[in-house]
């Protein structure tokens, strides 16, 4: 009875017990969401959407967008606030160019419409940001960061974020002269800058000095123009932009952008 | 910014144009009233990849889904090659009218691609829709134009593993629109598809990374409410799954995330609740920085409330395992639980038992998995499970439920008897909480084990036995064995082919029932 044991019993020892996210031990418990991990958006059967239209066809006042030019109609505050957040606050008002976040809008500005950005690209600064959030590097010119993107980032290689929207060239020119009609600017220089939408290196010192040659005020704002006055309401909406070579007084258009 | 100003003129005439504010109110409610009922049926119809069957469509009911599709495959998938042409020479039309052209187009295969639970994307993806999806997804475009792309692209990816990898082209777009300046329904439609894309696997999780998925998608979960909200927290989700850690590092690293996660816990309906507390399952498991935050946040009562309160299995076991998680990562944790005064004691213990009630087989062996885990440490811990209504359900899971359950329990019970050992020494028995044990009849239970062709369990089984033949007083462990067969379940081992349940089961054999045995009698 008194007989050791010749070998050493592993003895029941409490040990807290830990498993990884994918360990089998989850794996029933895990079953109903692995089925959930990818999930098809379906339709609604034409029952449902003449049982949604019935509820909708009560809400059918519509409003139209109070933005110059924008041809939207809305059916709810709600919709309207949706309309603008998304078309009106991150718009190029140089190109009318829409980005999704203000980042890429600033991006956009600075490499499409600045030219304080060229003058330092010519001089050999890195000045083209990595369009990754939270990367932070930038480079010498836009194929370089194009090949950093696909090469770090994985970006697929005919990818561009700032290429030529479908608007055509003519639709383009018309918007512009839309826009400058109402903010009465000579149409000269609305035109010759719509024409610079296309990303390029500027590097040429003739490029740059006819470029800061524009931002003088002097000779683009004719003597018997007043601004904010006839168009004030219209100019209330226009958001914060780079007015490149548009000196105005409006309360609502702010300093150049560096 | 200089619309604050222009903010405040541009609502009133808004409000004017409309009529009164009562019946401004009653339209808003009817838009949002058919957005919610669009939802709840677009939900109601999310079907998964393998096994679904039996849902309703517009077909007749009482032909099975797959000879539907036997029949009518052929027919539709005609038709979505068709469709993409269409949607190409629209791409291609530079005239007037061009934007409704390929509104029409993109919504005609939208809806080829949304009939069924097998949508058509091999043909769509012959045809060549990737390329053309892509650039209706260029920056500018109308939002109807962008979500119905994002939808079509959503259900391409909800297919095989090379369907979802076709979208490699698409996703710094759809990242892209997932930006707080894009409208609503089109950044969640965006976040739909790149759910489906993260839930593929590893390889595309990394490459979304990458790509810098993470920060807007974490940012869409910041508002209270909505179906914008569960359908992104769903996608992140599968985003920071793992295994690898550095998603759910990340993740963490997101400004106002741990906020706004355990505001959602706390607070938000359980749809979005069960989608938010799989995040936390994945933190917790892969992130010691999120641990302690959320640890710190007091993510421990949010959970016992949760468990308390809820009924949905669905929510159920995400917030179960995070508990578990918790608990046997931090030991911080289990000290918080300890001294955080009566009620969180009670709570814990109290839903845990709640848990092993359940008739769903995932929540009694996981929170039997999360007691095993507490009753490993401190002695007050084990007394605090003692105490309670646990045991005796724990000792009647012991005898009936399966055997993964089983184990589950085995782990707890033994836990309790025993206190952890320091160094070298032998673990000493809690003697009290033995003789409750197995005078509640958990000895049965526990030989059976020593039956069990499973070695975990069959070593489990041993090493209860022991405790019992060396802690029970006045030397009545080696009769209650034996009178539960226990010998003879040992004996079983003789020639075992595991040599190290054989040596255990020997040893035992010979110690205490050697050839003195029954002598004294």
């Amino acid at each position: 009875m008194a007989m050791e044991m010749t070998v050493d019993f592993p003895y029941w020892n409490p040990l807290r017990r830990r498993f990884p996210p994918d360990s089998p031990f989850f794996a029933s418990g895990n079953v109903e969401r692995e089925l959930l991990a990818k999930q098809v958006a379906l339709d609604l059967t034409e029952d449902e959407i003449n049982n949604l239209q019935i509820i909708v066809e009560t809400e059918s006042r519509r409003i139209s967008c109070p933005i110059v030019g924008c041809p939207e109609r809305l059916n709810s505050l709600d919709s309207f606030e949706d309309h603008y957040k998304a078309r009106h606050t991150a718009s190029c008002s140089v190109c009318s160019r829409v980005y999704p976040t203000s980042r890429l809008l600033s991006i956009h500005i600075s490499e499409a419409h600045d030219s304080f950005f060229q003058a330092k690209v010519a001089r050999g600064y890195d000045m083209y940001e990595c369009l990754v959030e939270g990367c932070g590097l930038k480079f010498k010119n836009y194929k370089a960061r194009h090949r950093h993107l696909v090469d770090k980032h994985k970006f697929p290689t005919t990818f561009e974020f700032f290429k030529r929207t479908q608007l055509s060239k003519k639709r383009r020119e018309k918007l512009q002269r839309q826009h400058v009609s109402k903010l009465k600017h000579e149409e000269d220089k609305e035109e010759g800058s719509s024409d610079a939408m296309e990303v390029e290196d500027k590097a040429s010192v003739d490029g740059l000095v006819s470029a800061l040659s524009t931002l003088t005020t002097s000779d683009t704002t004719p003597s018997n123009v007043s601004f904010g006055r006839r168009h004030g309401r219209g100019l209330t909406f226009v958001p914060r932009s780079v007015h490149r070579g548009k000196p105005t007084k409006s309360s609502s258009t702010p300093e150049p952008m560096t | 910014m200089a619309d604050d100003g222009s903010a405040a003129n541009r609502r009133d005439p808004i409000k004017s144009s409309v009529g009164n504010v009562a019946g401004q109110r009653r339209r808003q409610q009817a838009v949002t009233v058919a957005k919610e009922r669009r939802e709840s049926l677009v939900r109601a119809k999310r079907l998964c990849r393998v096994g679904a069957n039996g849902d309703d469509d517009d077909e007749d009911p009482h032909v099975e889904n797959e000879m539907l599709i036997d029949e009518d495959q052929p027919v539709l998938e005609a038709q979505t090659s068709k469709a993409v042409e269409e949607l190409k020479s629209a791409v291609l039309y530079q005239g007037k009218g061009g934007m409704q052209k390929r509104v029409v187009a993109l919504r005609e295969l939208r809806r080829l691609l949304s009939k069924s639970e097998f949508p058509p994307i091999e043909a769509a993806l012959s045809a060549g829709a990737v390329p053309l999806l892509v650039q209706c997804l260029s920056f500018g475009s109308p939002d109807e134009q962008l979500l119905e792309s994002a939808w079509c692209l959503t259900n391409i990816a909800a297919g095989k593993p090379e369907e979802t990898k076709a979208l490699l082209p698409a996703l710094p777009l759809l990242i892209a629109h997932l930006g707080e300046k894009s409208s609503a329904p089109v950044a969640e439609q965006c976040s739909w598809a790149v759910g489906n894309v993260a839930g593929e696997g590893e390889d595309l999780r990394n490459v979304l990374l990458s790509q810098g998925a993470l920060p807007p998608l974490a940012r869409m979960i910041f508002p209270d409410k909505g179906s914008t909200v569960r359908t992104a927290a769903w996608a992140l989700s599968n985003l920071i799954k793992g295994p690898e850690s550095k998603a759910a590092a990340q993740l963490v690293k997101v400004d106002g995330i741990v906020d706004a996660i355990l505001r959602h816990l706390k607070k938000t309906d359980e749809e979005i609740a069960t989608e938010i507390a799989w995040i936390v399952v994945y933190l917790s498991a892969l992130s010691d920085i999120a641990t302690s935050m959320l640890l710190k946040g007091g993510i421990l009562q949010l959970l016992v409330e949760r468990l308390a309160s809820s009924d949905s299995l669905q929510l159920l076991i995400p917030v179960l395992r995070s508990l578990g998680n918790f608990l046997s990562v931090d030991p911080k944790a289990m000290l918080t639980i300890l001294i955080g005064g009566k009620n969180t004691e009670e709570s814990v213990i109290g839903v845990l038992a709640k848990c092993l009630r359940s008739e769903h087989r995932v929540l009694k062996k996981e929170a039997a998995w999360v007691l095993s885990n507490i009753a490993s440490g401190s002695i007050e811990h084990k007394r605090m499970i003692h105490s309670t209504e646990a045991v005796p359900l724990l000792i009647g899971l012991l005898s009936t439920s399966p055997f993964d359950i089983r184990k589950e329990v085995a782990y707890v019970l033994g836990n309790l008897c025993v206190e952890c050992a320091e160094g070298d020494t032998k673990p000493r028995i809690i003697q009290e909480h033995l003789i409750s044990i197995v005078c509640g009849g958990s000895l049965p239970g526990f030989i059976n084990l020593v039956r069990s062709p499973d070695i975990e369990a069959a070593r489990l089984g041993l090493q209860f036995i022991e405790l019992v033949l060396r802690g029970m007083p006045n030397g009545e462990g080696p009769k209650l064995v034996e009178g539960e067969d226990g010998i003879d379940a040992m004996e079983r081992f003789q020639f075992h082919e595991n040599e190290e349940l054989r040596v255990m089961a020997n040893s035992l054999v010979d110690k205490y029932f050697g050839e003195d045995y029954g002598i004294d009698e």
